[in-house]
């Protein structure tokens, strides 16, 4: 496919009012080869958290795009990330998600790594045989092209030609300091992580975690069981997120998008005293300043393109897209916490993370049966064009607005404003992106 | 073995699992008394599910009966989406033991659980296994559950998953 071909499925032309995605994004299999090879393994994607490795010879396993790939901390504390795939025939050096081992001997023919990925041993080599060509090879691990850590998130790219990490996330870090800052400890994952499927594109995925749009109505029944706590007509007394207030005319809430196709929805805080944070929020101040302070009771959800999500509005959740197949994504989500704070806070915020974020709690589960009825629904290949990236069109704009002048970052858009605008353009960044990915990949 | 204990165990279970797979929800939430813990942990390693329900997460956890009574009233409510078309499930509840607590009023049980369900709309079929652990409590004349805590051992997720499933 070449880079004409692809620039027929994302109409890209704001200026005149138009935005559009073809569905064949969504359910083509080409397409979506194409996208784990320049996407996935063409850029910067998520790993894991460096706490997930705390101690020397800590190590944990996860994917990048179709590759298996482990993460480990050496003799000396660093942390490395490699291919998971013994350089004799290929099995897999660590079969556990997560583990310690100062030694990694493949099981099947016993070559032997340690911890910095280095090969220790080819079991039997002086007896093999061996030709000058075997000698000259490195048996080491193969470690993966760049990797980098920002402040404890971890991420590697299969592409040495990729950017440097630091203008890959350009002023996303912004948002990262957000949620690293909450305590001087920095912040940890809750033990209890759990790994779900949907049947549809991962896509959808990377829009609903910016879509206001589909709040109320995806999510009515959550807003209702909210009310109906509020006014006792049920007995649960536990403190959740009120959508419904974020429609008061004293809310702002906006928008930015970012290079590389990384976005963020924000908006003030209708009832921060219900954030597991607030307790915490006079000490917050005096260390990171006021405006950061505030910034962090607003509520945020954060897209780090492709594969990472920070959504903070109640409870603070982090979740990590694994597709599949075309129409079949994977999903790990994590509850983050502040390193520190009390006893009573952490169970309140474990409380509202189980009740909306978990695909057994009360709100996703409405949205992995829109994907799937949206997956569903692209079998009708007679319709190509979606009509889903057109609100706000008019309102957005290119650059800072106040907003981001006020936090000094330098979106490439911004948009703010009432509740109801429910913007759309917050979408577009994520398939600029992807056709750059895409047409560079294709070259 | 008490067998008189052991039948009211079971009566309890199987009773529990027919409210569920016949949808009598009322009378499912009305087998729990108040105050009950409702406890679903989720894993933290292969063989390590979380302990500590208020520093680790769960997949679902309430030390009221009125978190069940909200899922119950969301499932009815034609307002969520993920509970349009509830799937057709039977729970097989087997292996059940007496724990060491049985007494004349309180009855510790730990049983099986497997849970095959079909979804109407999909047209697929899937499993929920694991185990079972329910403390009985006398209340007047009637056995209510006062814990129920489920070991959920496929936790590899489909899209959903709710009570009626467990």
């Amino acid at each position: 496919m070449t880079g004409r071909d692809l620039d027929q499925f994302v109409i890209d032309r704001v200026g005149d009012g138009e935005f559009n995605v073809h569905r064949d994004l969504f359910r083509d299999r080409t397409l979506f080869d194409l996208e784990m090879k320049h996407i996935f393994e063409g850029s910067w994607v998520f790993l894991g958290l460096a706490s997930q490795a705390p101690n020397p010879h800590d190590y944990f396993t996860t994917w990048i795009g179709r590759q298996p790939v482990v993460i480990m901390r050496d003799a000396t504390g660093v942390l490395g990330a490699f291919l998971n795939s013994c350089r004799h025939r290929g099995a897999t050096v660590c079969p556990h998600e997560q583990g310690h081992a100062k030694y990694h001997v493949c099981p099947y023919h016993g070559w032997a790594y340690d911890s910095a990925g280095k090969n220790l041993d080819v079991r039997d080599r002086q007896h093999g045989q061996y030709s000058a060509a075997f000698d000259r090879d490195s048996h080491d691990l193969a470690a993966i092209a760049k990797f980098g850590n920002y402040r404890g998130f971890l991420f590697g790219c299969l592409n040495a030609d990729a950017p440097p990490l630091p203008q890959h996330l350009g002023d996303t870090r912004f948002f990262l300091d957000l949620v690293v800052d909450q305590s001087p400890h920095g912040v940890e994952l809750v033990p209890g992580s759990s790994t779900y499927t949907f049947n549809g594109n991962w896509k959808l995925q990377i829009e609903n975690c910016v879509d206001v749009y589909h709040v109320l109505s995806a999510h009515s029944s959550f807003v209702k069981i909210v009310e109906r706590r509020r006014s006792g007509e049920s007995a649960n007394q536990l403190e959740a997120l009120d959508f419904a207030a974020y429609r008061s005319a004293a809310i702002t809430r906006g928008s930015f998008t970012f290079d590389y196709g990384h976005a963020v929805i924000w908006a003030q805080n209708a009832t921060p005293q219900i954030r597991p944070l607030f307790p915490m929020i006079d000490e917050i101040k005096q260390r990171v300043g006021a405006i950061k302070a505030e910034w962090m009771l607003y509520s945020r959800n954060l897209t780090l393109y492709p594969n990472v999500q920070i959504a903070e509005n109640a409870s603070l959740q982090m979740r990590v897209i694994r597709p599949l197949a075309v129409d079949k994504t994977e999903m790990r989500i994590y509850c983050l916490a502040p390193i520190g704070e009390s006893d009573h806070t952490r169970t309140f915020r474990i409380r509202q993370y189980e009740d909306f974020f978990n695909v057994s709690g009360l709100a996703t589960p409405d949205d992995t049966t829109c994907y799937e009825d949206c997956q569903t629904g692209y079998r009708a290949h007679s319709i190509n064009w979606q009509q889903g990236y057109a609100r706000g069109i008019t309102a957005v704009q290119r650059g800072a607005d106040d907003y981001a002048k006020t936090i000094g970052i330098t979106p490439v858009t911004s948009q703010h404003g009432p509740h109801d605008i429910q913007d759309e353009t917050i979408f577009h960044a994520s398939y600029r992106e992807w056709l750059r990915l895409m047409k560079a990949g294709a070259k | 073995m008490n067998t008189d204990l052991l039948a009211i165990a079971t009566e309890v279970l199987y009773r529990e699992a027919l409210y569920l797979d016949t949808q009598r929800w009322d009378e499912w939430t009305a087998q729990f008394t108040e105050d009950c813990e409702y406890w679903v942990p989720a894993w933290k390693g292969e063989h390590a599910p979380t302990e500590d329900p208020r520093r680790e997460i769960s997949l679902i956890y309430y030390a009221k009966r009125a978190g069940l009574e909200d899922r119950i009233w969301r499932a009815r409510s034609n307002r969520s989406v993920a509970s349009f078309v509830l799937p057709r499930t039977q729970h097989a509840v087997t292996n059940i033991l007496l724990g060491d607590a049985a007494s004349e009023t309180c009855i510790k049980v730990h049983a099986n659980f497997t849970t095959h369900q079909f979804s109407p709309k999909d047209k697929t079929v899937e499993i929920f296994f694991g185990r079972y652990e329910h403390t009985l409590v006398l209340h007047g004349a009637t056995w209510l559950i006062a814990r129920k805590k489920i070991i959920l051992l496929n936790d590899y997720l489909p899209a959903k998953l709710d009570v009626y499933s467990l």
